[in-house]
């Protein structure tokens, strides 16, 4: 896919329209001008979410009441449309061709990886970043899943409050098992498929990963807090077993101790856990190892590249590792890199399109390109 | 200082106490009432009025309405060796839309809910069992029973409850299959939808 053009209004400091180049677009200028605001309106357009803040709100310009980020995406060489995502207080909306359309059929349309300092919770923070990652890349290729996701964590909080009023002492244990039972009857199919479509994804995932690039030998495996339970291959059984014999467990600690909300990925730099044991510089590779196999696991089950946003580039990557990851990524993916240090992309002048954000306003600059010539 | 007059203002107030009525929603409505001719108000009172004292729950079935027992339960063409079992009175009106099920209903008034506090005791389950019985059946023996509950993950828990509570009857227990978008209310699925799902409904 191809975002041909963005224009955002009044979504925090942004204003106006820009045309964006097939290939590396390298959006720069000094800090606290809205060079990431771009990216976040891109992200925005894609999946009608900010990957900096659960709520949306905060990114209308301030003492206004609504933010609108539009933008135009081709499918190949026949099929161009115009996506649109406003945001008021309590409600966003999404649009394509101006006819407004269910986030659930809207977020297909246009596919973001992204790489931001956030982001690196994947490989060095807690597992709930990697289970969002996976879940994230899983969703892309099968739409349904969001469903099986978000029915998961409705039952898992009915039950969470089932829990709790049977630790409260208001509920007999035999009473408890007689109303627990209908909400992990569903947890058994739900989990079931939630760990088939993770297994399935992170599998594909791990078939991709890039050895080449950075010289790192990466592996990634999921890793379900069933492992050593029993038979993983009779998943369905084995959760639906566990959640019988843990029940006392679970109304004494008033919290779901079962299901797939408990696993993780493991991500292994030639045999040791990363997260404990690599540098920051061997995070970063990683990272972007991992965006980079998702975005080839994408291309392979859709026959097309996502957009990739890289944001504060110079900040994460060494000058080396920059040169690397956009030899590679250019021909592939229209890629996104902001950055306060232009002269670190001067190799890439002449296949690059450079747009100098100041004070919210994007500008190509055309006087570089044409220089090159 | 009041905004309105009192009797305004009260008005107002008493608006605003209805589903999904706000402030705006409930001045333009008192306005509308201030405007409308005195017959007309009166016949709208006189409607409020007789719904609160005609309209009772069929003290077999739990549906709305003005007879007891309701019409669904009395007559003569419904098949009683069939039941299905539906959260709200305006599933039961989506289900009888299809006019291709003939059998006799039950309303729970509700859905298994810990959140919001609603338990197994709070549906209207007590006077299912004995409904089912041959004896308080016009003699006729029950078949089967069909679980319409919603196809959220409430509706799901409710179905699911109740197939354990009839499982020492015997009874064949089917769930309305899932043609319909998951998630959503009954109340909102069309007719054709609705009745591909009462056709493909399946074994619990
Ligand atoms: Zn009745």
């Amino acid at each position: 896919m191809f975002l041909r053009s963005i224009r955002a209004h009044d979504f925090r400091n942004l204003e106006g329209e820009i045309q964006w180049g097939q290939g590396i677009n390298v959006i720069y200028g000094n800090n606290g001008q809205g060079k990431t605001n771009w990216l976040e309106a891109m992200h925005l357009l894609a999946h009608a979410k900010s990957f900096r803040t659960r709520h949306l709100h905060e990114a209308i310009t301030f003492g206004k009441s609504a933010a609108s980020v539009s933008g135009h995406v081709a499918q190949g060489n026949e099929i161009e449309r115009e996506l649109q995502v406003d945001i008021r207080a309590n409600t966003r909306q999404t649009l394509v061709n101006r006819k407004r359309e269910p986030l659930a059929h809207y977020a297909a349309q246009l596919h973001a990886v992204w790489f931001t300092a956030d982001e690196l919770e994947v490989v060095r923070g807690g597992p709930e970043a990697r289970r969002s990652f996976i879940d994230r890349g899983a969703i892309s290729l099968h739409p349904s899943y969001a469903q099986a996701l978000g029915s998961y964590s409705k039952v898992i909080k009915q039950k969470k409050r089932l829990l709790q009023q049977a630790g409260e002492g208001r509920l007999k244990f035999a009473e408890v098992v007689e109303l627990l039972e209908p909400w992990n009857q569903q947890l058994v199919s739900l989990s079931a498929q939630i760990h088939r479509s993770r297994t399935e994804y992170v599998n594909l995932l791990n078939d991709a990963l890039e050895h080449s690039l950075f010289g790192d030998t990466l592996s990634i495996r999921y890793v379900s807090s069933l492992e050593g339970k029993g038979d993983l291959n009779n998943y369905e059984e084995l959760i639906a077993q566990r959640l019988q014999i843990r029940m006392q467990a679970e109304v004494f600690a008033g919290a779901c101790l079962i299901g797939p909300h408990r696993d993780d990925l493991s991500v292994l730099f030639g045999d040791r856990n990363l997260r404990s044991f690599g540098s920051s510089g061997q995070q970063r590779s990683a990272l972007i190892t991992l965006d980079l196999a998702a975005i080839s696991v994408y291309h392979s089950q859709h026959q097309d590249y996502p957009i990739f946003l890289i944001d504060d580039v110079d900040a994460e990557l060494d000058g080396i590792r920059i040169e690397r990851l956009l030899e590679y990524l250019d021909g592939r993916t229209q890629t996104f890199v902001t950055t306060s240090k232009k002269n670190h992309f001067e190799r890439f002048n002449q296949r690059a399109h450079f747009y100098e954000v100041s004070a919210g306003q994007a500008r190509e600059d055309i006087v570089l390109r044409a220089a090159i010539g | 200082m009041l905004d309105y007059a009192e009797p305004v203002t009260k008005l107002i107030d008493e608006f605003k106490r209805l589903p999904s009525i706000g402030q705006k929603s409930a001045q333009r409505l008192a306005f509308h009432i201030l405007r409308t001719p005195a017959a007309e108000v009166e016949r709208f009172i006189e409607a409020l009025r007789e719904v609160k004292q005609r309209i009772t729950e069929c003290s077999v079935c739990n549906n709305l309405t003005d007879v007891n027992p309701c019409r669904f339960c009395t007559l003569p063409s419904r098949d009683h060796s069939l039941i299905c079992i539906v959260e709200q009175p305006y599933d039961l009106v989506a289900v009888e839309k299809t006019r291709s099920y003939k059998g006799l209903y039950h309303v729970l008034h509700g859905s298994l809910s810990p959140i919001r506090g609603i338990r197994p005791s709070d549906l209207r389950l007590e006077n299912l069992l004995p409904r089912l019985k041959p004896e308080n059946n016009e003699g006729v023996e029950m078949q089967e029973v069909i679980l319409a509950t919603n196809p959220n993950t409430e509706g799901e828990a409710t179905a699911n409850y109740i197939s354990r509570l009839l499982k020492p009857l015997g009874l064949r227990v089917t769930r309305l299959a899932m043609g319909m978008p998951v998630g959503s209310d009954l109340e909102y699925v069309d007719e054709v939808t609705m009745d591909k799902a009462l056709t493909n409904r399946h074994e619990m």
